[in-house]
């Protein structure tokens, strides 16, 4: 049997001398293609080959157009990335992608505390009184958090 | 340490209070294959990983599951905030009621309370990672069996978010399980555990 048959797609016994008994995952090839950002955050994921839905629940309201909605959606890639570079340390296009969405999401949080206060403690600092109790708390939209 | 950022990870935003629904997703709070769970696995099992890609990994997705306990929590709170005691004796969840009222507590849907016998931390890399891989599928599935009982797309949309990032997860945990893998005995990765037995 020549090599190129015994290696087809999902086909033909695997080589003797082939891992048996480890555990083996086909690893992503590359950080490209990807969604854009408010895309990504509302499949919940930045790959596409990723990207598998349970029977026909797919994202079909895209996530509204808020600060807070477009800084968790690049706080959402910074993570997607984050995730990805944890076991693809060496892909510097990735890397590179990473860095320009951290300074996005830095620009991103920024706007965000200046509408509607802090994001983290720290951020009171900005503030003239310690306004760090004050709502939006994350889990009482409705009632707050649409400012 | 962490540094609480005080906004979720997805936008919740549920209209309509329906206990009943609650009722079954606190099981991703508090249940064998929730959040609290997924959180702690990973957190816990960090200490004894001797690669650093693993100690990376299981940091940073073990800190996405406690932001996912928050979501989950606040989709509990969200169906369960200005029900009548009506709506309460209507959904039948009168024993969590007289128990924590509107309040979220950590429980399985079938009522039993948070349990750390839920998860291991085997202290061996390989049995860790590979228990990694089926928490994220049996929590996938819980997500997939959660939609099927949704009818509310509010609560439909979230769920959604949450289920595919198990899918992401398993990529991820699959993928160390091949680097880990690498850096062991090639003729045989049982020969010894690499989180105990150290080199001389």
């Amino acid at each position: 049997m020549s090599n190129k048959e015994s290696c087809s797609y999902k086909e033909g016994p695997l080589p003797a001398c082939a891992p048996l008994a480890v555990p083996m995952l086909a690893a992503q090839q590359s950080a490209e293609p990807a969604y854009e950002s408010a895309d990504a955050l509302a499949k919940g994921t930045l790959f596409p080959g990723l990207d598998l839905p349970f029977m026909d629940y797919v994202a079909n309201c895209p996530v509204e157009d808020t600060p807070l909605a477009e800084l968790m959606a690049l706080d959402f890639v910074c993570q997607e990335l984050a995730l990805y570079l944890d076991t693809h340390p060496g892909d510097k296009e990735a890397f590179k992608t990473w860095k320009s969405f951290t300074a996005l999401a830095k620009e991103g949080r920024q706007r965000y505390v200046e509408m509607c206060g802090p994001v983290t403690r720290a951020d009171t600092a900005r503030f003239d009184s310690w306004v760090w109790p004050e709502d939006p708390w994350p889990w009482n939209n409705g009632k707050a958090g649409k400012k | 340490m962490f540094v609480y950022e005080k906004k979720l990870q997805y936008p919740v935003r549920i209209k309509n209070p329906d206990p009943a629904m609650a009722k079954y997703i606190i099981t991703q709070y508090g249940g064998p294959d929730g959040e609290l769970s997924a959180s702690l696995r990973y957190l816990s099992q960090r200490y004894s990983m001797p690669y650093d890609r693993a100690k990376a990994v299981l940091t940073d997705i073990g800190v996405e599951e406690l932001g996912h306990l928050e979501i989950v929590g606040t989709i509990v709170h969200q169906l369960t905030r200005n029900m009548t005691v009506e709506q309460v004796k209507k959904a039948g969840i009168q024993d969590y009621f007289v128990d924590h009222t509107a309040g979220v507590y950590a429980q399985a849907a079938a009522g039993f309370p948070y349990d750390a016998a839920s998860f291991q931390v085997k202290g061996d890399v390989i049995a860790d990672l590979a228990e990694d891989m089926g928490a994220e599928q049996k929590a996938r599935v819980t997500y997939d069996n959660i939609l099927r009982m949704a009818d509310d797309p509010d609560v439909i949309d979230v769920i959604r978010f949450l289920r595919e990032r198990e899918v992401v997860h398993f990529q991820r945990f699959g993928e160390l399980m091949g680097l880990v893998v690498d850096k062991m005995d090639q003729r045989n990765v049982y020969a010894v555990n690499p989180a105990f037995d150290r080199k001389k």
